[in-house]
């Protein structure tokens, strides 16, 4: 068993967890952290070279996919229960690892410029590398439970790293909120594990499916409501409605890390679990009809929000809710391959626009908002057209990344709109053609903003780039410059972005076939509802062409749209942009006010529980408490009664022993005699 | 191979009892290291018994003294011989765990102790040594009587140690924790001495073997059980504490010196759950399983309720203590499932509540020596002027909110589940109820952890004029006087770290070897259930057909995890 190819892959959770705990080493020594970097960079990079090597072995000769179950240790085992640390290796891990190690290093690397000088450099890359294994081992994992670990596990960084600037209130509230939010997602999922095991006597992949591929396509209620349950989870990790809440606000963490965690993988778990699970949610015929309809719903909500919204990050957060809401589109209409698509794509582009984000911020001192900058281009050239191009591809430009797979989901559901003569799917698709225009005006109001008309800036308070995060030693003249001039970033930082640009760009046309046999041969391939992108199914027609062709049309058009209408109020006359905006001032302030969530939130669940939290510790201290008290009042009567003249610490514990000795001595007697 | 492994257990009574008796004879100064010494002497016997007991039988790996699930390196001291009274000492895989918990939490104790008390030193060590060795009688005592002693006696160490060196309400604390916990024992103690008479007049022999008890209770009507029973959780629900009775463990935790709590969270309030594990479950399995779901029910309840209070607290070690009383209920939800998969867990989340909440009390307690105070709005964000410790405390932090790869998941992870696949016990409600306590832990963790280790500097000014603990005096360098954690310090919280990280990853080989107790502490109840008709039989019923059915009675326990085994 040991000598099997694959078996390598087994490393690619633990170089990164061994480089965590050289960081958290690098932490205690001034001297030691400028380590810190290189050792998480290498150690992801070398988990990115594993996945190629492993990547051949999960196919076989025929080219078809296949998976493997890589045993590490026994975990968890007790009373028939297994969750052993052991990994499932099938083609859609091969993605997903690719995904993260691939996007990880390239952000690993950026962060290295991006963090310098910081007095947590060391820390940042602990938590950068500790990510890195609990996600990789959340993507591998051959069990709900180790599924689990690597699902919290990502949380507890995402936690960790959002509170990155722990001296900001803002930043400790912000990561407190996700962690909070994902825990009642992860309730959830918690309790569809626990049905799982109560359901099928197992919580381990392979033995699942082989279970799964046998069942009667009537299931059960109980099984019926294990994929409602793992959604709650999904929704959680994936920034959906209603639990949507933290991720605008994990904006507060370092820029990379909005790229890495909340933007390319972490927030896309959600995502993997359902395409891995997907036999599971097959089950029941509402679970992926309600995964498509929150799915569309939170495209639609994010990117309303997005178009109000003024800071830079914030933006692209309620984008990338947008974005994930139509992955659950794809996944809901059982077109996983579309899904994942747009998973892979999405991580390519998102994390290139937050890291040019990041590059603005960094020469602007921390300045985020759009009213406070114009024309940059002429001061950070290289920049401005890196982002463009994640710009395209998140607008859905023909021919870019984002164009490929968004269409492709957009297709699939107007397709089973349209075969299956639902209304909801049609109404489902056309909401989604929407958002894509919506998506188009915000990505590219923001771009032109920042980058065209007049040069003005104003720049941020941020010395360093977190608040009171005073570089220290030989940096902290290079951070001085930061105060006179935004300037272009150094090229360690803007290399790692080429190639996300590439991706941003090709891998929609490079990828979309290759993403389709990858899928086929995972678990997330549809066995019961076989209308998925590349099946038999393609009668439909729209306007006399295929479906698909039809699509790509639409989409083009609107996305030419929607960027003309942004240059329009965003560039060319920004003052018409204004008065559209006055003469609808009530719409846009509740969006500006992102419908006021959050203070629904806080005003109907946070207050109302922390007051009954009150009332049960002042029910404790007075009737609890009050009722032994006055129990334990009675005898002490006696005692002041009968001893007045007794006084002393010790008397409770002489009464105590006294009457305890007596009855002892009284029982024994009764008993003996 | 001549080694008699039999006497070990009478010395790990007898190191810490002589120990912390001859310390009486030591000058003040060598007193802490010598006290130190002796808990280090203990845990490595305690470690020695535990590799005996791992060691194969006959060369064969897969049989050990584990294996079995029977009592072994057993030994008597005969005491009252006629009245069968004896000191006698045996050992199961539950209570070697909770041994090796206490003899590994002691020498930590010390070690933590070292500056935090000052006067009556040789007071305070000898009062430890000797709370050590009644606590590790309990756990190894196989006699009602010796038991029960040791049981009791537990509560006159911290009697004096809260009242001695607690902080300000330190008599109340005291005298309300002694009293209270003492008057729940006593009737505790008559309800097992009513077992002994009814084995006496069932058998004509005066016996107080714990195991031979049980035998004879099981016998019992449900009506005498339920009384025994109930006479039971007054004693042992109070010492968990289960809530509605837990009203003692917040002053009682918060007043105590950090010793002092450390002992109390880590082991004492194991007792009592030690107690229905070791007492409610083989003696009165009817009963049991009749008021398994009300006692479920309060674990709940208590686990909801006192998380809700937790997150209102202002005194950063009253939070701790609070939690304590959440997170046992989980610990009595997973035992009152009455499945392997429950009761292990149970057993597993005693050990985890140990290590966990016995860190974060020494590492509350590290502020306290600092700052004199535990309010959390007079400080914050001291992951900037003490990153050390604030590493250790985020780290037992998550480790009590049950993150995977850390120990408490496991525990609280297998009492959930165990609680919902019981569905002849307790069921799927219980666990999704009590889930909601997952949630609430880490509001209430997570808002301590933004207080005191994150957000803006805030350095309490202490009022402590007398003596600045601190050798730089000035105070306008900012954070200059806030030292981080020593040396001694790290070497304190370290192996507790460890222990979490390794029985978070490796939980494998204490869950496997817990198996064959529980499974004997689990097995009379698993017969009443099996005789148990579908749905909802009356008491009579269940009475009727254990003692009237022989068959059900030698039937196999229908264990839905035995059943899934061939899986």
């Amino acid at each position: 068993m040991d000598d099997r190819a694959i078996d390598i892959a087994r490393l690619i959770p633990w170089l990164p967890a061994l480089s965590a705990v050289v960081c958290g080493v690098c932490c205690t020594s001034r001297k030691l952290r400028v380590l810190a970097a290189p050792v998480c960079i290498a150690a992801i990079a070398a988990a990115f070279v594993l996945t190629l090597k492993a990547y051949p072995h999960v196919f076989d000769d025929h080219g078809h996919g296949v998976f493997h179950v890589s045993w590490l240790f026994t975990w968890i085992r007790v009373g028939g229960f297994t969750a052993d640390m052991s990994y499932y290796l099938d083609p859609l891990t091969m993605v997903m690892l690719i995904v993260v190690t691939g996007v990880g290093t390239l952000v690993a690397i950026y962060a290295a410029g991006y963090m310098a000088g910081d007095r947590g450099y060391a820390r940042f890359f602990a938590a950068v590398s500790l990510f890195i294994f609990a996600m990789t081992t959340l993507v591998m994992a051959d069990n709900l439970v180790l599924l689990y670990l690597g699902w919290e596990g990502v949380g507890l960084c995402s936690y960790l790293l959002i509170g990155f600037y722990y001296d900001k209130p803002s930043a400790v509230a912000a990561a407190k909120k996700a962690f909070i939010v994902n825990r009642i997602g992860d309730l959830g999922f918690a309790l569809g594990i626990f049905l799982t095991y109560h359901q099928f006597a197992t919580v381990q992949f392979s033995e699942l499916f082989q279970i799964l591929a046998t069942q009667p396509s009537e299931a059960s209620t109980p099984v019926q409501i294990i994929p409602f349950l793992l959604m709650l989870g999904a929704f959680g990790k994936s920034a959906q409605l209603p639990l949507y809440v933290w991720l605008p606000d994990a904006m507060e963490g370092p820029t990379p890390v909005s790229a890495l965690i909340h933007a390319a993988t972490m927030v896309t778990a959600g995502v993997y679990m359902i395409a891995r699970l997907f036999p599971l949610f097959e089950l029941s015929p509402y679970a992926l009809p309600t995964v498509a309809i929150v799915g569309t719903a939170t495209a639609l909500f994010a990117a309303t929000i997005a178009m109000c919204q003024y800071d830079i990050k914030r933006i692209y957060a309620y984008s990338t809710i947008s974005q994930l809401g139509y992955m659950f589109l794809g996944l809901g209409v059982a077109s996983t391959t579309a899904a994942v698509f747009h998973l892979l794509t999405h991580a390519f582009f998102k994390a290139l626009l937050f890291l040019t984000a990041g590059s603005v911020m960094h020469s602007l001192a921390g300045q985020l908002d759009l009213r406070h900058m114009s024309g940059m281009r002429r001061k950070m050239p290289v920049t401005c057209w890196l982002m463009f191009f994640g710009c395209l591809a998140l607008a859905g430009f023909p021919f870019t990344a984002g164009f490929y797979s968004k269409d492709m989901i957009l297709a699939d559901t107007l397709q089973k709109g349209l075969t299956g003569h639902s209304t909801l799917y049609t109404v489902l698709a056309v909401a989604g053609l929407f958002v894509a225009f919506l998506t188009a005006f915000y990505t590219f109001r923001l771009w032109f903003r920042v980058f065209m008309g007049p040069t003005k800036y104003e720049m941020g308070q941020e010395h360093g780039h977190g608040a009171d995060h005073h570089p220290d030693g030989v940096s902290s003249d290079i951070k001085v410059e930061h105060h006179h001039e935004p300037h272009e970033v150094n090229w360690l930082m803007n290399a790692p972005l080429l190639v996300l640009a590439a991706g941003a760009l090709l891998a929609g046309y490079l990828a979309h076939h290759w993403i389709g046999d990858m899928i086929q041969g995972s678990s997330a391939r549809p066995l019961r509802q076989a209308i998925g992108a590349h099946g038999a199914a393609h009668h439909a027609t729209l306007f006399g062409m295929d479906l698909h062709l039809a699509m790509m049309y639409i989409s083009s058009v609107i996305a030419v749209v929607g960027i003309a209408t942004a240059a329009y109020f965003h560039w060319l006359n920004r003052g018409a942009a204004d008065r559209v905006a006055a003469k609808w001032a009530g719409l846009v302030r509740v969006l500006a006010n992102k419908y006021y969530v959050d203070e629904l939130n806080d005003s109907v669940i946070v207050r109302p529980l922390r007051f009954i939290g009150y009332l049960c510790f002042v029910f404790d201290r007075l009737i609890i408490d009050g009722l032994v008290m006055t129990v334990g009042f009675v005898p002490r009567m006696f005692g002041l009664a009968l001893r007045p003249a007794q006084r002393g610490a010790l008397q409770g514990y002489g009464i105590g022993m006294a009457t305890g000795t007596a009855v002892v001595v009284l029982l024994v007697l009764m008993v003996y005699f | 191979m001549m080694y008699s492994p039999d006497q070990l257990l009478p010395l790990l009574v007898l190191i810490p009892l002589v120990g912390g008796l001859a310390l009486s004879l030591l000058p003040n100064q060598v007193v802490p290291a010598m006290a130190f010494v002796w808990t280090v002497v203990t845990l490595a016997v305690s470690v020695v018994v535990a590799c005996l007991a791992y060691q194969p039988i006959d060369g064969n790996p897969a049989v050990t003294f584990l294996s079995s699930g029977d009592l072994f390196f057993e030994s008597f001291i005969p005491w009252v011989d006629g009245f069968g009274l004896s000191f006698s000492f045996g050992l199961d895989a539950i209570s070697l765990w909770l041994v090796l918990l206490t003899t590994a939490l002691m020498p930590l104790v010390m070690l933590g102790s070292f500056s935090a008390i000052k006067h009556r030193v040789k007071e305070y060590y000898t009062w430890l040594l000797l709370l050590e060795a009644a606590m590790i009688g309990t756990f190894v005592a196989t006699d009602l009587i010796f038991f029960y002693i040791c049981f009791e006696f537990t509560l006159v160490p911290l009697f004096f140690l809260i009242g001695i060196f607690g902080s300000t309400q330190r008599l109340k604390a005291a005298k309300v924790f002694f009293l209270y916990t003492f008057t729940g024992s006593m009737l505790t103690f008559a309800g097992v001495l009513y077992v002994a008479w009814f084995n006496a007049s069932q058998t004509g022999l005066w016996s107080f073997e714990i195991a031979q008890l049980a035998r004879a209770a099981q016998a019992m009507s449900l009506e005498q059980q339920t009384w025994v029973l109930l006479a039971l959780l007054a004693g042992f629900a109070v010492k968990v504490p289960l809530f509605p009775v837990h009203t003692w463990l917040p002053l009682a935790h918060t007043e105590a010196p950090t010793g002092g709590s450390v002992i109390l969270a880590g082991v004492l309030l194991k007792l009592g759950t030690y107690g229905l594990l070791r007492f409610a479950l083989p003696m009165t399995p009817i009963a049991t399983v009749v008021y398994a779901p009300t006692i479920a029910t309060f674990a709940v309840v208590g686990i909801l309720y006192t998380a809700l209070i937790c997150w209102v607290q202002k005194d950063v070690k009253k939070l701790i203590a609070y939690s304590s009383v959440s997170h046992l209920g989980f610990c009595v939800l997973g035992m009152f499932a009455l499945n392997t998969i429950g009761v292990s867990a149970a057993v597993m989340y005693m050990i985890n509540h140990g290590l966990s909440t016995g860190a974060l009390f020494l590492c509350i307690g590290m502020i306290y020596e600092r700052f004199h105070t535990r309010e959390m709005a007079r400080m914050g964000g001291l992951a900037r002027v003490m990153p050390i410790w604030a590493f250790f405390m985020v780290f037992f932090s998550l480790a009590s909110v049950g993150l995977p790869g850390l120990n408490g998941f496991v525990g609280e992870f297998l009492a959930l589940l165990g609680a919902f696949m019981a569905r002849d016990v307790l069921g799927v409600g219980y666990a999704v109820a009590a889930g909601f306590g997952m949630i609430l832990a880490a509001i209430y963790i997570l808002y301590m952890v933004g207080k005191v280790v994150f957000g803006p500097v805030l350095i309490p000014e202490h009022d402590d004029q007398h003596q600045p603990p601190y050798p730089s005096g000035h105070t306008h360098g900012k954070h200059a006087h806030v030292r981080d954690l020593n040396a001694r310090e790290i070497m304190t919280l370290t192996p507790l770290a460890v222990g979490c990280l390794l029985l978070g990853l490796f939980p494998t080989p204490l869950l496997s070897s817990l198996k064959p107790a529980v499974d004997k502490l689990v097995e009379p109840a698993r017969l009443v259930l099996a005789g148990r008709p579908h749905g909802e039989a009356t008491i009579d019923e269940v009475t009727t057909i254990i003692f009237i059915d022989p068959t059900v009675q030698h039937g196999h326990p229908q264990d839905p995890d035995a059943a899934r085994h061939g899986h």
